[in-house]
């Protein structure tokens, strides 16, 4: 069996007497786009907080790449390949499109502050090279006309473009897509789909909670189900769709719906 | 890029202005209010760093600026130091104090801002009564005028070019920072920590780096004072002085480096201006400031800047 990319083990985080993610064994393969659904308050968001580096770990063990990064901080993990979107879009509101993916790049970039008030020929050049690279991650989620535009002044389906296009602009080992179709019309979330796919042509690996289930059952490989904290199941999305447990906890509503 | 051209022109004809005006106005009063300016200015420019860009509002700043002034004015009263020397002592030592803050740089908001002003008091006790070194509530005095490469700037021409050059060197310093990966980092920081962190900002270390900065910077324009006044006492580094550029910054706009400037030339003008008023001058004070910001939260540069937008867009 390959190496999974990213490795929980026992994984569980505490809130006062809640059990928000309780012992979850949890592995995303190199190259996957992996699904993670479930009611809510199943505690998708918390994993994915854990796995980000944005909560502490009460109890298990995360291992990426094969390291153990359980007591690493957010931004060391963002710097070693792992990047995330957040819920509920968490912008630089006055920054331009340009500026907010630019910033995406800060982990893998070096020029301190000497550099910057020397301008030394190193500063300026990866200062051109993050202007271009970010241009490039603008472009590829089909934001090269907002470049200049601020955050706060862009239309919603927009944002959510570019809080992926941040995450995405270094090229990270594994993205963490946290709900990236909320809010979304149909055509932008069929977009959307198409969007996660070419991400991953590119080389990085796919986490994504999604309550969108066409969504999901697209561009899914493997989908892994919590419910009240617990992992209830993992397979294809067919198996999913067909999973009696499933059905009954989760899809057996959203079934009737579609 | 047309834009970018204009205000290079605009900063390179204000500079020259700056400059040459003692050609012009050779009185020796004006020249002196004008270096308390571009000294206050300095301060205001670290702070505006700190809160505007950062987003971490220190009401504390008088401590490094005192910090600095006394450094100076001992350095060269007491071992004999030159000038530019005690200068960049002044700097530094402000710099190393403010190591202390680091711990506090994981508070925010009002948190950080009564953390800020403890250590304001703190500093201003140590000033008053560790009379063995400061000279406690007498002052200290006979602090030699500043003097370069063994030349002493005697006068106030030549004291004003000093303190206009500091301020305009910490300005364009302050605006290489902040269009660099460095200032995009610390407004990112303002605007939101949990991004900036899932970017891979190491927002401890660089809030850490905010506070030094304004610390250095406020006590370079400490020393500066120091050689300006040529006398210090504690009750210039009060609670008050803090809240003076604090003043600068909010008034003249959060976010703005002209605007800090701005705010100290105002802070520092004003009261002078308003003399006839007598008594009542502190009074009408504290009502300007209240309408200046109720023309809204860009302060007097944002204010400036829309009067000017007709010009910049075509």
């Amino acid at each position: 069996m390959p190496e999974a990319l990213l490795e929980t083990v026992a994984l569980s985080r505490r809130f006062g007497g809640l059990l928000a993610v309780d012992a979850v064994d949890f592995q995303v393969e190199r190259g996957a786009i992996h699904g993670l659904i479930g009611p809510n308050g199943a505690g998708k968001t918390t994993l994915l907080n854990l796995i980000a580096g944005a909560l502490p770990v009460t109890r298990g063990r995360l291992r990426f790449r094969g390291t153990d990064i359980t007591r690493w901080d957010a931004a060391r993990r963002a710097h070693d390949g792992i990047r995330r979107t957040f819920q509920n879009l968490k912008l630089f509101a006055e920054m331009t499109a340009l500026g907010n993916a630019s910033l995406g790049l800060h982990g893998g970039t070096r020029s301190g502050i000497f550099a910057a008030l020397a301008r030394t020929p190193g500063q300026r050049r990866e200062e051109r090279a993050i202007a271009q690279t970010a241009r490039r991650a603008l472009e590829f989620v089909g934001l090269a006309a907002q470049t200049d535009v601020v955050a706060a002044k862009l239309p919603y389906g927009h944002r959510r473009l570019l809080e992926i296009a941040r995450a995405i602009v270094a090229q990270p080992a594994l993205l963490l897509l946290d709900e990236p179709a909320a809010g979304l019309n149909q055509t932008e979330a069929a977009n959307l789909s198409g969007l996660i796919r070419r991400i991953r042509e590119q080389g990085t690996t796919i986490v994504l909670v999604e309550h969108h289930m066409d969504v999901v059952m697209t561009v899914c490989d493997t989908v892994t189900v919590l419910n009240y904290g617990r992992k209830l199941a993992q397979g294809t999305p067919a198996e999913i769709q067909r999973s009696p447990e499933v059905i009954e906890a989760y899809l057996g509503s959203a079934h009737a719906l579609a | 890029m047309e834009s970018a051209l204009l205000r290079r022109i605009i900063t390179g004809v204000v500079l020259a202005g700056l400059f040459l005006l003692p050609v012009f106005e050779p009185h020796q009063f004006v020249l002196h209010m004008l270096s308390l300016v571009a000294i206050s200015a300095t301060v205001a420019l670290g702070l505006q760093l700190l809160l505007g860009f950062s987003g971490q509002l220190s009401i504390g700043q008088a401590a490094f600026y005192g910090i600095g002034a006394y450094a100076s004015g001992l350095l060269s009263t007491k071992l004999g130091l030159p000038f530019p020397l005690a200068f960049l002592a002044a700097g530094l030592i402000a710099a190393l104090t403010s190591l202390l803050m680091v711990p506090v740089t994981r508070l925010t908001g009002a948190y950080l801002a009564v953390a800020t002003l403890g250590f304001s008091i703190l500093v201003y006790l140590v000033l008053k009564n560790e009379e063995w070194l400061t000279g406690g509530s007498f002052g200290l005095m006979g602090i030699p005028r500043a003097s370069l490469f063994g030349y002493v700037l005697a006068k106030p021409a030549y004291a004003y070019l000093l303190c206009v050059s500091v301020a305009a060197l910490v300005y364009l310093s302050l605006l290489r920072l902040e269009r660099s990966r460095f200032g995009r980092a610390i407004n990112a920081i303002r605007q939101n920590e949990d991004a900036a962190r899932a970017c891979g900002v190491k927002v401890t270390l660089l809030k850490s780096q905010c506070f030094v900065i304004a610390a250095f910077v406020a006590g370079l324009g400490g020393s500066l004072y120091a050689h300006q006044v040529r006398y210090l006492a504690p009750t210039d580094f009060t609670f008050w002085k803090s809240v003076e550029i604090l003043i600068m910054v909010v008034i003249g706009g959060m976010g703005s480096l002209f605007g800090a400037v701005l705010g100290a030339a105002v802070v520092v003008l004003l009261p002078e201006a308003l003399r006839e008023v007598g008594d009542y001058r502190m009074l009408v004070f504290g009502a300007i400031l209240m309408a200046v910001m109720l023309f809204g939260e860009s302060g007097l540069a944002g204010f400036l800047g829309q009067c000017l937008k007709p010009f910049s867009k075509r």
